[in-house]
C-alpha cells in the first residue's frame, strides 16, 4: 500500500509546491540581454561586402565638420587614446559598447539616423567589434580601413590617401605557388620580398563634400 | 516527495545550459577583444614540422587560390560556406586546434567570429596570413648585427623551416651564429689624461 494513499493531504501539498517550483523556473528563464538580428549566413554576406568599411579620406568630412551624422568611437585603451586620437572621437572599449547604457545610446543613435564609425589601430582590430555590433542589429555602424596608425600617417593629407592603396588589406603580396616552389629562393637570399603582385583595388567615387556654387 | 521537488529545483538550473546553441553575443564581444586566438607564423611553422597530431589548419580563401597554392595538410573552407549547416559538424574536431588563415588576417578573422558564433570550440587565426609566412618563413630576413642571440635563433630556426618548406638543400656553414661580433665598450682607463 502506497504511503500517498494513507496521506491525500501530503500529496496535493507535494503537487503544489512541484508546479509552483516549476512555475518559478519559467519566469527566471535567463535569457540573453543581447539578440542577433541577422542570421550566420547573412553575416558571410556582411563579411563579403565592404559596405561598412569607411575610407580614411572620407574622414576629412567630418574633420571639417562638413558631415555632422558621424560619431567616432576610438575603441582602443585609455593609453593609447590618450597618446592621441581622432578629433572628436570619444574613447569607449568595445566591451563597453555594449554595456546596457550605452546599447540605448546606439539604438537612438540609430533612430537618429546617425552613423557610428568604430576604430582600432587597423582595420582588423576594430572589424570583430563591427562585426558583433551589425550582428546584433546596429547596421549603422562603420568600421574605417587602416585605423588609427594609417590616419596617424596621413592625418595632414587625407584627401590625398584617396590614391593610396596601402590600407586595402585582405590580398595577396606575393604569387605563393611561386615563391613557396622555393627555385626562386637561394641560400643566401637576404629576404628581398618579391615585387607587390598588381591587384586591382575598387573603391568607391569619391563625393566631393561641396561641390559646385555659383 | 523530497525528490519530487528536488527534481522541479533541478529545472532551474537547466534552461542555463540549454540555449547554447549559438554564442551570447555578450560572450562573443569577450572573446572578440582578447588576442589569444592569434597564433604566430613561427609557432605554426613549428607544429607542422614536428607533425603535431592536434593541428588541422584551416584555409579560408577560394578553392581556386587554394588549389593554386596552401600550407602543409590545410583543408579548404571557403568563408562563404561556413555557415552552411554542415559546417558545423565538418569542422569540429574532436580536441584538436583549428587554425584558420587567408593572405593576412582579415578574411580568417571574419572566419573567426562566425565560427565561433556557430559554438566551435579551439579555433585560431594565423597572425598576418600567408603574405606574413613567406616574410617570416619562407624568406626570413637576417636580423642586423647587433640583434640579441634570441633574434638569431630564430632567424636559424626560419632558415631551417624555409629549407623544410621550399625543399632546398641545407648548407650549414650559412649559420649566422658565426657572424656574430661582439662588440663590447672601450675599456675606459682609470686615470687618462690630465694635464
Amino acid at each position: 500500500m502506497h504511503v500517498h494513499e494513507l496521506n491525500p493531504k501530503k500529496t496535493m501539498v507535494t503537487m503544489i509546491i512541484f508546479v509552483i517550483v516549476i512555475i518559478i523556473g519559467l519566469v527566471t528563464l535567463s535569457k540573453p540581454r543581447l539578440n542577433y538580428a541577422i542570421t550566420p549566413e547573412e553575416t558571410v554576406m556582411l563579411a563579403g561586402s565592404e559596405e561598412g568599411f569607411f575610407y580614411p579620406y572620407e574622414l576629412e568630412d567630418i574633420l571639417d565638420k562638413t558631415i555632422d551624422t558621424i560619431v567616432l568611437v576610438d575603441i582602443r585603451n585609455t593609453f593609447q587614446f590618450g597618446r592621441g586620437h581622432i578629433p572628436g572621437a570619444e574613447n569607449i572599449s568595445a566591451v563597453e559598447l555594449i554595456s546596457k547604457e550605452n546599447i540605448k545610446r546606439l539604438e537612438a543613435l540609430k533612430d537618429a539616423g546617425q552613423v557610428v564609425l568604430i576604430y582600432g589601430n587597423n582595420l582588423v582590430e576594430a572589424n570583430g567589434p563591427y562585426m558583433l555590433l551589425r550582428q546584433i542589429g546596429f547596421d549603422n555602424v562603420k568600421v574605417l580601413m587602416g585605423g588609427y596608425s594609417y590616419y596617424n600617417v596621413w592625418k595632414d593629407k587625407l584627401g590625398d590617401s584617396y590614391s593610396d592603396d596601402s590600407y586595402f588589406i585582405g590580398n595577396a603580396q606575393y604569387d605563393y605557388a611561386e615563391v613557396a616552389k622555393g627555385s626562386s629562393v637561394s641560400n643566401n637570399d637576404n629576404g628581398a620580398p618579391e615585387p607587390k603582385a598588381n591587384v586591382a583595388v575598387e573603391r568607391k567615387k569619391k563625393n566631393k563634400a561641396v561641390e559646385g556654387g555659383c | 516527495m523530497g525528490i519530487l521537488i528536488l527534481l522541479a529545483a533541478g529545472l532551474l538550473v537547466l534552461p542555463l545550459k540549454n540555449n547554447s546553441k549559438q554564442l551570447d553575443p555578450e560572450v562573443l564581444m569577450w572573446d572578440i577583444v582578447q588576442p589569444t586566438r592569434y597564433v604566430s607564423t613561427d609557432e605554426v611553422a613549428k607544429m607542422i614540422i614536428e607533425h603535431d597530431p592536434l593541428l588541422v589548419m584551416v584555409d579560408v580563401r577560394s578553392a581556386e587560390d587554394f588549389q593554386l597554392f596552401s600550407l602543409t595538410n590545410a583543408i579548404n573552407f571557403p568563408l562563404d560556406s561556413l555557415a552552411l549547416d554542415d559546417a558545423k559538424s565538418a569542422l569540429t574536431f574532436n580536441k584538436r586546434n583549428m587554425v584558420f588563415y587567408s593572405n593576412d588576417d582579415l578574411k580568417s578573422d571574419q572566419a573567426w567570429v562566425i565560427a565561433k558564433r556557430l559554438g566551435l570550440k579551439n579555433i585560431y587565426v594565423l597572425k598576418g596570413g600567408l603574405n606574413r609566412w613567406i616574410q617570416t618563413i619562407i624568406q626570413p630576413e637576417a636580423p642586423a648585427e647587433t640583434a640579441s642571440e634570441a633574434e638569431f635563433n630564430l632567424y636559424a630556426f626560419r632558415q631551417g623551416a624555409s629549407q623544410y618548406f621550399t625543399g632546398g638543400s641545407i648548407s650549414i656553414d650559412q649559420s649566422p651564429q658565426a657572424e656574430i661580433v661582439v662588440s663590447r665598450k672601450k675599456k675606459a682607463k682609470a686615470a687618462e689624461g690630465g694635464c
